[in-house]
Protein backbone atom coordinates (compact mmCIF):
# COMPACT_ATOMS: atom_id res chain seq x y z
CA UNK A 1 0.00 0.00 0.00
CA UNK A 2 3.22 2.57 0.44
CA UNK A 3 3.96 4.57 -2.23
CA UNK A 4 1.57 5.33 -4.41
CA UNK A 5 0.22 8.05 -6.42
CA UNK A 6 -1.61 11.05 -4.68
CA UNK A 7 -5.33 10.78 -4.80
CA UNK A 8 -6.88 11.65 -7.53
CA UNK A 9 -10.17 12.44 -6.64
CA UNK A 10 -9.13 14.56 -3.58
CA UNK A 11 -6.94 16.88 -5.49
CA UNK A 12 -8.37 19.88 -4.34
CA UNK A 13 -6.97 19.02 -0.56
CA UNK A 14 -3.26 19.72 -2.41
CA UNK A 15 -3.78 23.64 -1.89
CA UNK A 16 -5.21 23.17 2.14
CA UNK A 17 -1.68 23.09 3.40
CA UNK A 18 -2.99 20.06 5.52
CA UNK A 19 -1.58 19.64 9.47
CA UNK A 20 -2.70 16.75 10.88
CA UNK A 21 -3.04 16.70 14.45
CA UNK A 22 -3.73 12.96 14.92
CA UNK A 23 -1.13 10.83 14.05
CA UNK A 24 0.41 7.88 15.88
CA UNK A 25 3.79 6.24 14.65
CA UNK A 26 5.33 2.35 15.28
CA UNK A 27 4.73 -0.74 16.37
CA UNK A 28 1.39 -1.46 17.76
CA UNK A 29 0.29 -4.29 20.33
CA UNK A 30 -3.32 -4.38 19.37
CA UNK A 31 -3.42 -3.09 15.68
CA UNK A 32 -0.25 -4.33 14.51
CA UNK A 33 -1.90 -5.17 10.75
CA UNK A 34 -2.09 -1.08 10.60
CA UNK A 35 0.97 0.33 12.18
CA UNK A 36 3.50 2.00 10.30
CA UNK A 37 6.77 3.16 10.46
CA UNK A 38 8.39 6.83 9.33
CA UNK A 39 8.65 6.05 5.83
CA UNK A 40 5.63 4.56 5.05
CA UNK A 41 3.75 6.98 7.32
CA UNK A 42 5.17 9.75 5.13
CA UNK A 43 4.29 7.77 1.94
CA UNK A 44 0.55 7.75 3.17
CA UNK A 45 0.59 11.09 4.13
CA UNK A 46 1.71 12.45 0.44
CA UNK A 47 -0.77 9.66 -1.05
CA UNK A 48 -3.68 12.42 0.54
CA UNK A 49 -1.88 15.22 0.42
CA UNK A 50 -1.46 15.92 4.35
CA UNK A 51 2.04 18.11 4.33
CA UNK A 52 2.68 17.66 7.99
CA UNK A 53 1.02 15.76 11.32
CA UNK A 54 1.70 16.07 14.19
CA UNK A 55 2.66 12.23 15.87
CA UNK A 56 2.73 10.45 18.88
CA UNK A 57 4.74 7.01 19.81
CA UNK A 58 2.68 3.69 20.47
CA UNK A 59 5.02 2.51 22.51
CA UNK A 60 4.58 5.42 24.89
CA UNK A 61 0.70 5.24 24.82
CA UNK A 62 0.62 0.64 25.24
CA UNK A 63 3.66 0.86 26.85
CA UNK A 64 6.35 3.23 28.51
CA UNK A 65 5.92 6.63 28.37
CA UNK A 66 9.67 7.21 28.77
CA UNK A 67 10.59 4.42 26.15
CA UNK A 68 8.22 6.08 24.00
CA UNK A 69 9.35 9.38 24.01
CA UNK A 70 13.07 8.00 23.04
CA UNK A 71 11.87 5.74 20.26
CA UNK A 72 9.62 8.59 19.01
CA UNK A 73 12.92 11.17 19.39
CA UNK A 74 14.60 8.39 17.02
CA UNK A 75 12.00 7.81 14.90
CA UNK A 76 10.85 11.81 14.28
CA UNK A 77 10.87 13.10 10.70
CA UNK A 78 11.13 17.17 9.99
CA UNK A 79 7.40 16.97 8.76
CA UNK A 80 6.44 15.19 11.65
CA UNK A 81 5.95 17.50 14.86
CA UNK A 82 6.35 15.23 17.80
CA UNK A 83 3.65 14.63 20.96
CA UNK A 84 5.51 13.82 24.26
CA UNK A 85 4.12 11.65 26.29
CA UNK A 86 3.48 13.17 30.06
CA UNK A 87 3.26 11.52 33.21
CA UNK A 88 2.63 13.66 36.44
CA UNK A 89 5.80 12.35 38.95
CA UNK A 90 8.42 14.76 39.24
CA UNK A 91 10.72 12.74 37.35
CA UNK A 92 9.08 12.19 34.39
CA UNK A 93 8.23 15.68 34.13
CA UNK A 94 11.85 16.85 34.42
CA UNK A 95 12.55 14.44 31.61
CA UNK A 96 9.79 15.83 29.99
CA UNK A 97 11.49 19.71 29.98
CA UNK A 98 14.52 18.06 28.63
CA UNK A 99 12.36 17.68 25.10
CA UNK A 100 11.02 21.47 25.24
CA UNK A 101 7.26 20.12 24.41
CA UNK A 102 5.75 22.34 21.72
CA UNK A 103 2.63 19.42 21.95
CA UNK A 104 2.03 16.15 24.54
CA UNK A 105 -0.54 13.79 24.13
CA UNK A 106 -1.24 12.93 27.62
CA UNK A 107 -3.28 9.41 28.16
CA UNK A 108 -4.27 9.15 31.66
CA UNK A 109 -6.80 6.13 31.09
CA UNK A 110 -7.26 3.55 33.71
CA UNK A 111 -5.92 1.01 30.69
CA UNK A 112 -2.85 3.52 29.86
CA UNK A 113 -1.07 5.59 32.22
CA UNK A 114 -3.58 5.74 34.95
CA UNK A 115 -3.65 8.76 36.58
CA UNK A 116 -5.93 11.34 37.61
CA UNK A 117 -5.85 15.10 35.79
CA UNK A 118 -6.82 16.42 39.02
CA UNK A 119 -4.59 19.25 40.23
CA UNK A 120 -3.91 16.84 43.20
CA UNK A 121 -2.21 14.60 40.86
CA UNK A 122 -1.30 16.28 38.04
CA UNK A 123 -1.34 19.66 38.77
CA UNK A 124 2.78 20.72 38.23
CA UNK A 125 2.54 19.14 34.75
CA UNK A 126 -0.43 20.94 33.54
CA UNK A 127 1.04 23.89 35.46
CA UNK A 128 4.47 23.67 33.70
CA UNK A 129 2.46 22.94 29.92
CA UNK A 130 0.23 26.03 30.60
CA UNK A 131 3.36 28.15 31.13
CA UNK A 132 5.77 27.20 28.35
CA UNK A 133 1.83 27.54 26.18
CA UNK A 134 2.30 23.75 24.73
CA UNK A 135 -0.47 22.02 23.08
CA UNK A 136 -2.09 19.20 25.27
CA UNK A 137 -3.58 16.38 22.75
CA UNK A 138 -6.83 14.21 24.77
CA UNK A 139 -8.29 11.59 23.26
CA UNK A 140 -12.04 11.91 24.55
CA UNK A 141 -11.62 7.96 25.53
CA UNK A 142 -9.28 8.56 27.89
CA UNK A 143 -11.03 11.35 30.21
CA UNK A 144 -14.92 12.16 31.12
CA UNK A 145 -16.23 15.17 30.10
CA UNK A 146 -16.20 16.84 33.90
CA UNK A 147 -12.83 15.90 34.27
CA UNK A 148 -12.14 17.82 31.00
CA UNK A 149 -14.30 20.81 32.08
CA UNK A 150 -12.21 20.90 35.08
CA UNK A 151 -8.54 20.62 33.61
CA UNK A 152 -9.88 23.77 31.22
CA UNK A 153 -11.27 25.63 34.45
CA UNK A 154 -8.30 25.32 36.57
CA UNK A 155 -5.92 25.57 33.40
CA UNK A 156 -7.62 28.53 31.30
CA UNK A 157 -4.55 29.53 29.45
CA UNK A 158 -3.54 25.73 28.44
CA UNK A 159 -4.50 25.14 24.79
CA UNK A 160 -5.88 21.83 25.02
CA UNK A 161 -7.30 19.75 21.78
CA UNK A 162 -9.61 16.84 22.08
CA UNK A 163 -9.18 13.99 19.87
CA UNK A 164 -11.58 11.42 18.72
CA UNK A 165 -14.83 12.98 20.32
CA UNK A 166 -16.73 11.53 18.35
CA UNK A 167 -20.11 12.19 16.41
CA UNK A 168 -22.14 12.17 19.31
CA UNK A 169 -21.29 14.31 21.67
CA UNK A 170 -22.40 17.85 20.48
CA UNK A 171 -23.89 18.43 23.48
CA UNK A 172 -21.40 18.23 25.68
CA UNK A 173 -18.90 19.85 23.51
CA UNK A 174 -20.72 22.93 22.58
CA UNK A 175 -21.28 24.67 26.22
CA UNK A 176 -17.53 23.09 26.41
CA UNK A 177 -15.97 25.22 24.07
CA UNK A 178 -18.52 28.35 25.04
CA UNK A 179 -17.04 27.86 28.64
CA UNK A 180 -13.31 27.09 27.46
CA UNK A 181 -11.86 29.78 25.08
CA UNK A 182 -8.69 27.30 24.60
CA UNK A 183 -10.40 24.25 24.06
CA UNK A 184 -10.09 22.81 20.45
CA UNK A 185 -11.61 19.19 18.84
CA UNK A 186 -10.30 17.41 15.86
CA UNK A 187 -11.85 16.11 12.42
CA UNK A 188 -11.24 12.54 12.56
CA UNK A 189 -14.33 11.44 14.47
CA UNK A 190 -16.69 14.12 13.94
CA UNK A 191 -18.43 12.47 11.29
CA UNK A 192 -22.61 12.79 11.24
CA UNK A 193 -24.14 13.96 8.50
CA UNK A 194 -23.69 17.52 7.16
CA UNK A 195 -22.52 18.18 11.20
CA UNK A 196 -19.07 19.77 10.36
CA UNK A 197 -20.50 22.28 7.78
CA UNK A 198 -23.41 23.06 10.69
CA UNK A 199 -21.02 23.81 13.26
CA UNK A 200 -18.72 25.89 10.70
CA UNK A 201 -21.81 27.69 10.38
CA UNK A 202 -23.15 28.41 13.98
CA UNK A 203 -19.73 28.89 15.47
CA UNK A 204 -17.26 29.20 12.93
CA UNK A 205 -14.09 27.20 11.55
CA UNK A 206 -11.55 28.34 14.73
CA UNK A 207 -11.58 25.67 16.85
CA UNK A 208 -11.84 22.93 14.88
CA UNK A 209 -8.45 20.88 13.77
CA UNK A 210 -8.21 18.64 10.85
CA UNK A 211 -7.54 14.73 12.12
CA UNK A 212 -7.14 11.73 10.12
CA UNK A 213 -6.28 9.15 12.86
CA UNK A 214 -3.61 7.68 10.55
CA UNK A 215 -2.54 4.61 10.41
CA UNK A 216 -5.83 3.37 12.10
CA UNK A 217 -8.23 4.35 9.76
CA UNK A 218 -7.91 6.18 6.25
CA UNK A 219 -7.77 9.73 5.61
CA UNK A 220 -9.62 9.71 2.66
CA UNK A 221 -12.63 9.53 5.02
CA UNK A 222 -12.02 12.72 6.95
CA UNK A 223 -10.75 14.61 3.37
CA UNK A 224 -13.82 13.84 2.16
CA UNK A 225 -15.70 14.71 4.33
CA UNK A 226 -13.76 18.27 4.87
CA UNK A 227 -14.25 18.71 0.85
CA UNK A 228 -17.55 18.13 0.56
CA UNK A 229 -18.24 20.33 3.86
CA UNK A 230 -20.66 23.62 2.12
CA UNK A 231 -17.92 25.77 3.99
CA UNK A 232 -15.73 28.99 2.63
CA UNK A 233 -12.64 28.31 1.51
CA UNK A 234 -10.85 29.67 4.33
CA UNK A 235 -12.62 28.00 6.43
CA UNK A 236 -11.61 24.83 4.90
CA UNK A 237 -8.15 25.97 4.97
CA UNK A 238 -8.11 26.77 8.70
CA UNK A 239 -9.47 23.65 9.80
CA UNK A 240 -7.11 22.09 7.59
CA UNK A 241 -3.94 23.70 9.10
CA UNK A 242 -3.78 26.95 9.77
CA UNK A 243 -5.62 26.81 13.22
CA UNK A 244 -3.37 24.39 14.11
CA UNK A 245 -0.49 26.48 13.31
CA UNK A 246 -1.54 29.38 14.65
CA UNK A 247 -1.58 27.14 18.59
CA UNK A 248 1.72 26.07 17.77
CA UNK A 249 3.37 29.80 16.11
CA UNK A 250 2.47 30.68 20.23
CA UNK A 251 3.92 27.73 22.05
CA UNK A 252 7.30 28.44 19.58
CA UNK A 253 6.93 31.79 20.57
CA UNK A 254 7.22 31.52 23.93
CA UNK A 255 10.05 28.72 24.11
CA UNK A 256 11.55 30.87 22.35
CA UNK A 257 11.59 33.57 24.68
CA UNK B 1 -14.98 14.83 -5.02
CA UNK B 2 -18.03 13.76 -6.25
CA UNK B 3 -18.45 10.08 -7.16
CA UNK B 4 -17.89 9.45 -10.66
CA UNK B 5 -20.25 6.80 -10.42
CA UNK B 6 -24.27 7.53 -10.25
CA UNK B 7 -24.14 5.41 -6.32
CA UNK B 8 -27.63 3.41 -4.92
CA UNK B 9 -27.13 3.62 -1.86
CA UNK B 10 -28.72 0.77 0.48
CA UNK B 11 -28.44 2.58 4.12
CA UNK B 12 -30.26 5.86 4.67
CA UNK B 13 -32.71 6.63 7.18
CA UNK B 14 -35.57 9.09 7.39
CA UNK B 15 -35.90 10.71 11.03
CA UNK B 16 -34.25 12.15 13.90
CA UNK B 17 -32.25 10.57 16.83
CA UNK B 18 -32.36 10.66 20.44
CA UNK B 19 -28.64 11.39 21.17
CA UNK B 20 -27.49 13.85 19.09
CA UNK B 21 -28.90 16.81 16.93
CA UNK B 22 -29.95 15.99 13.50
CA UNK B 23 -28.98 18.90 10.97
CA UNK B 24 -30.28 19.15 7.08
CA UNK B 25 -32.21 15.84 7.61
CA UNK B 26 -35.26 16.96 5.64
CA UNK B 27 -35.45 14.62 2.74
CA UNK B 28 -35.30 17.78 0.47
CA UNK B 29 -32.10 18.32 2.37
CA UNK B 30 -30.85 15.12 1.54
CA UNK B 31 -31.61 15.34 -2.01
CA UNK B 32 -29.48 18.50 -2.18
CA UNK B 33 -26.66 16.45 -0.72
CA UNK B 34 -26.97 13.24 -2.48
CA UNK B 35 -26.67 15.58 -5.78
CA UNK B 36 -23.55 17.32 -4.49
CA UNK B 37 -22.13 13.27 -4.15
CA UNK B 38 -23.82 12.00 -6.67
CA UNK B 39 -26.28 9.25 -5.07
CA UNK B 40 -28.67 8.84 -7.59
CA UNK B 41 -30.58 6.97 -4.90
CA UNK B 42 -31.20 6.21 -0.92
CA UNK B 43 -32.91 3.33 0.22
CA UNK B 44 -33.95 4.08 3.26
CA UNK B 45 -35.51 3.11 6.77
CA UNK B 46 -37.90 5.02 9.64
CA UNK B 47 -35.58 6.01 12.50
CA UNK B 48 -38.95 6.55 14.36
CA UNK B 49 -39.28 2.55 13.53
CA UNK B 50 -36.03 1.87 14.41
CA UNK B 51 -36.03 3.32 18.17
CA UNK B 52 -39.98 3.15 19.06
CA UNK B 53 -43.10 2.87 16.73
CA UNK B 54 -42.69 0.97 13.62
CA UNK B 55 -46.50 1.08 12.32
CA UNK B 56 -46.06 4.95 12.64
CA UNK B 57 -42.42 5.00 11.28
CA UNK B 58 -43.46 2.89 8.18
CA UNK B 59 -46.36 5.25 7.56
CA UNK B 60 -43.96 8.10 7.20
CA UNK B 61 -41.90 6.69 4.91
CA UNK B 62 -44.60 5.96 3.04
CA UNK B 63 -45.04 9.44 2.89
CA UNK B 64 -41.61 9.93 1.55
CA UNK B 65 -41.82 7.35 -1.17
CA UNK B 66 -44.81 9.34 -2.19
CA UNK B 67 -43.30 12.28 -2.76
CA UNK B 68 -39.66 11.27 -3.81
CA UNK B 69 -40.47 7.71 -5.66
CA UNK B 70 -36.94 8.44 -7.90
CA UNK B 71 -34.99 9.57 -4.99
CA UNK B 72 -35.70 6.80 -2.53
CA UNK B 73 -36.19 2.94 -2.28
CA UNK B 74 -37.88 2.34 0.97
CA UNK B 75 -37.23 -0.73 3.69
CA UNK B 76 -40.30 -2.08 6.00
CA UNK B 77 -38.90 -1.61 9.56
CA UNK B 78 -40.03 -4.93 11.33
CA UNK B 79 -40.06 -5.40 15.40
CA UNK B 80 -40.42 -8.94 16.47
CA UNK B 81 -41.97 -7.21 19.47
CA UNK B 82 -44.90 -7.44 19.90
CA UNK B 83 -44.98 -11.00 17.72
CA UNK B 84 -47.48 -10.45 15.37
CA UNK B 85 -47.28 -6.91 14.84
CA UNK B 86 -43.76 -7.72 12.17
CA UNK B 87 -45.53 -10.03 9.96
CA UNK B 88 -48.78 -7.40 9.59
CA UNK B 89 -46.38 -4.50 8.59
CA UNK B 90 -44.90 -6.00 6.07
CA UNK B 91 -47.82 -7.10 4.42
CA UNK B 92 -49.40 -3.75 4.93
CA UNK B 93 -46.25 -2.52 3.56
CA UNK B 94 -45.81 -4.95 0.67
CA UNK B 95 -46.08 -2.52 -2.14
CA UNK B 96 -43.05 -0.46 -0.73
CA UNK B 97 -40.97 -2.82 -3.16
CA UNK B 98 -40.48 -6.40 -4.80
CA UNK B 99 -38.53 -7.89 -3.86
CA UNK B 100 -39.57 -6.87 -0.45
CA UNK B 101 -37.06 -4.89 1.37
CA UNK B 102 -37.18 -5.30 5.48
CA UNK B 103 -34.87 -3.78 7.93
CA UNK B 104 -34.01 -5.21 11.42
CA UNK B 105 -32.19 -3.38 13.84
CA UNK B 106 -32.01 -6.49 17.05
CA UNK B 107 -29.60 -3.59 18.87
CA UNK B 108 -31.90 -0.97 19.14
CA UNK B 109 -34.82 -3.76 19.78
CA UNK B 110 -33.13 -5.40 22.32
CA UNK B 111 -33.67 -8.66 20.75
CA UNK B 112 -31.34 -11.43 19.36
CA UNK B 113 -31.83 -11.98 15.66
CA UNK B 114 -31.64 -15.33 16.56
CA UNK B 115 -34.63 -15.32 18.80
CA UNK B 116 -37.87 -17.09 18.07
CA UNK B 117 -39.78 -14.28 17.44
CA UNK B 118 -37.72 -13.28 14.41
CA UNK B 119 -38.30 -16.55 12.86
CA UNK B 120 -42.05 -15.59 11.21
CA UNK B 121 -40.04 -12.79 9.51
CA UNK B 122 -37.06 -14.30 8.67
CA UNK B 123 -39.66 -17.25 7.37
CA UNK B 124 -41.57 -14.50 5.25
CA UNK B 125 -37.84 -13.16 3.50
CA UNK B 126 -37.46 -16.29 2.64
CA UNK B 127 -40.41 -16.89 0.64
CA UNK B 128 -40.47 -13.49 -0.74
CA UNK B 129 -36.64 -13.63 -1.30
CA UNK B 130 -36.36 -10.18 0.45
CA UNK B 131 -33.63 -7.87 0.58
CA UNK B 132 -33.05 -7.70 4.59
CA UNK B 133 -30.48 -5.13 6.01
CA UNK B 134 -29.66 -6.01 10.03
CA UNK B 135 -27.77 -3.67 12.14
CA UNK B 136 -24.95 -5.57 12.90
CA UNK B 137 -21.72 -4.76 15.93
CA UNK B 138 -18.91 -6.21 17.01
CA UNK B 139 -19.49 -9.49 18.61
CA UNK B 140 -22.69 -7.69 19.84
CA UNK B 141 -24.75 -10.73 21.77
CA UNK B 142 -28.06 -9.56 19.34
CA UNK B 143 -26.25 -8.96 16.28
CA UNK B 144 -22.64 -10.10 16.09
CA UNK B 145 -22.16 -10.93 12.22
CA UNK B 146 -21.22 -14.54 13.79
CA UNK B 147 -24.79 -15.26 14.39
CA UNK B 148 -25.53 -14.90 10.82
CA UNK B 149 -24.35 -18.48 9.01
CA UNK B 150 -26.82 -20.47 10.51
CA UNK B 151 -29.72 -18.10 9.80
CA UNK B 152 -28.40 -17.44 6.40
CA UNK B 153 -28.32 -21.20 5.60
CA UNK B 154 -31.37 -21.82 7.23
CA UNK B 155 -33.20 -19.65 5.22
CA UNK B 156 -31.61 -19.54 1.61
CA UNK B 157 -33.60 -17.28 -0.41
CA UNK B 158 -33.67 -13.94 1.74
CA UNK B 159 -30.50 -11.92 0.76
CA UNK B 160 -28.90 -10.69 4.05
CA UNK B 161 -26.95 -7.27 4.33
CA UNK B 162 -24.84 -7.08 7.53
CA UNK B 163 -25.55 -3.80 8.03
CA UNK B 164 -22.00 -1.74 8.60
CA UNK B 165 -20.20 -4.93 8.34
CA UNK B 166 -19.59 -5.22 12.08
CA UNK B 167 -18.06 -1.60 12.32
CA UNK B 168 -15.01 -2.30 13.94
CA UNK B 169 -12.32 -4.05 12.37
CA UNK B 170 -12.76 -7.23 14.05
CA UNK B 171 -16.59 -6.61 13.31
CA UNK B 172 -15.28 -6.47 9.59
CA UNK B 173 -13.25 -9.86 9.80
CA UNK B 174 -16.51 -11.55 11.67
CA UNK B 175 -18.59 -10.24 8.74
CA UNK B 176 -15.63 -11.90 6.24
CA UNK B 177 -16.43 -15.04 8.48
CA UNK B 178 -19.70 -15.18 7.96
CA UNK B 179 -19.44 -13.96 4.68
CA UNK B 180 -17.48 -16.63 3.02
CA UNK B 181 -19.41 -19.77 5.41
CA UNK B 182 -22.94 -18.31 3.41
CA UNK B 183 -23.90 -16.93 -0.55
CA UNK B 184 -26.95 -15.42 0.73
CA UNK B 185 -24.03 -12.94 3.33
CA UNK B 186 -23.37 -9.06 1.80
CA UNK B 187 -21.21 -6.52 3.92
CA UNK B 188 -22.57 -2.85 3.45
CA UNK B 189 -20.11 -0.56 4.34
CA UNK B 190 -22.10 2.30 6.10
CA UNK B 191 -20.16 3.18 9.38
CA UNK B 192 -17.94 5.20 11.74
CA UNK B 193 -14.73 3.62 12.06
CA UNK B 194 -13.08 3.80 7.92
CA UNK B 195 -10.27 1.69 8.73
CA UNK B 196 -7.25 1.41 6.73
CA UNK B 197 -7.05 -1.50 3.99
CA UNK B 198 -10.36 -3.16 5.58
CA UNK B 199 -12.18 -2.82 2.26
CA UNK B 200 -9.28 -4.25 0.50
CA UNK B 201 -9.07 -6.82 2.28
CA UNK B 202 -12.83 -7.42 2.16
CA UNK B 203 -12.84 -7.76 -1.54
CA UNK B 204 -9.73 -9.99 -1.63
CA UNK B 205 -11.59 -11.99 0.60
CA UNK B 206 -15.00 -12.54 -1.23
CA UNK B 207 -14.61 -10.66 -4.11
CA UNK B 208 -16.54 -7.30 -4.70
CA UNK B 209 -19.74 -9.00 -5.78
CA UNK B 210 -21.04 -9.26 -2.00
CA UNK B 211 -19.89 -5.76 -0.77
CA UNK B 212 -22.69 -2.79 -1.10
CA UNK B 213 -22.57 0.92 -0.51
CA UNK B 214 -24.20 2.04 2.26
CA UNK B 215 -23.79 5.74 3.45
CA UNK B 216 -26.06 5.59 6.74
CA UNK B 217 -27.55 9.54 5.62
CA UNK B 218 -28.25 11.67 7.55
CA UNK B 219 -26.83 9.87 10.26
CA UNK B 220 -23.53 9.47 9.02
CA UNK B 221 -21.79 11.67 6.59
CA UNK B 222 -22.03 9.98 3.39
CA UNK B 223 -19.03 11.52 2.48
CA UNK B 224 -17.00 9.54 4.62
CA UNK B 225 -17.46 6.23 3.46
CA UNK B 226 -17.82 7.55 -0.50
CA UNK B 227 -14.25 8.55 -0.08
CA UNK B 228 -13.09 5.78 1.54
CA UNK B 229 -14.33 3.32 -1.80
CA UNK B 230 -13.14 5.62 -4.13
CA UNK B 231 -9.79 5.52 -2.76
CA UNK B 232 -9.70 1.97 -1.94
CA UNK B 233 -6.50 0.18 -3.85
CA UNK B 234 -9.21 -2.31 -5.50
CA UNK B 235 -9.95 -2.30 -9.46
CA UNK B 236 -12.56 0.28 -10.91
CA UNK B 237 -14.19 -2.27 -11.92
CA UNK B 238 -14.92 -3.33 -8.39
CA UNK B 239 -15.49 0.40 -7.34
CA UNK B 240 -18.40 0.60 -9.70
CA UNK B 241 -19.74 -3.07 -8.14
CA UNK B 242 -19.69 -1.38 -4.88
CA UNK B 243 -21.26 1.85 -5.28
CA UNK B 244 -24.01 0.49 -7.60
CA UNK B 245 -24.29 -2.64 -9.56
CA UNK B 246 -24.24 -4.95 -6.85
CA UNK B 247 -27.80 -3.15 -4.87
CA UNK B 248 -29.72 -3.09 -8.30
CA UNK B 249 -28.66 -6.49 -9.11
CA UNK B 250 -29.80 -7.49 -5.93
CA UNK B 251 -33.37 -5.61 -5.57
CA UNK B 252 -34.02 -6.61 -9.39
CA UNK B 253 -33.69 -3.06 -10.69
CA UNK B 254 -31.47 -3.79 -13.94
Amino acid sequence: MSGLPPEPLLSEAAEWDIFDVNIRLGPSGPHGELALDTPCLLQEMDRFYIRQGIASHWTAEEYDALAGNDALARDLHPRLTPAWAALPDGRSLENLKTRQPSVVRITPGVYQHNFSSASWCAGALFEYLQESSAVVLISRNDMEWPAIDSLAHNFPHLAIVLLDIGYRADRHVFPLLERHPMLHFDSATYLAHRQLEAYVEKHGPDRVLFGSRLPLYTPASSIAVLATARISDSSRCAIAGSNLRRLLAKSQAVRCA
Amino acid sequence: MRSPVPVADAHGHIGTHPDFPVYFAEPEQMIEVMDLLNIEKLAVTSLLACYNDCPRGNEGIAAVLSRYPERFWAYVTVNPSPPGQGLAELEKWAHFHSPPLIKFHPALHKYPVTGRHYRPLWDYANQTAAVVLVHTWDSDPNCGPLLFPPIAREFPNARILLGHAGVTWRGYMQSIEAAQSAPNLYLELAGSQHHRLILEQAVEALGPERIIFGSDMPFLEAAMTLGHVLTAQVQDSAKERILRTNFLQLIDEI
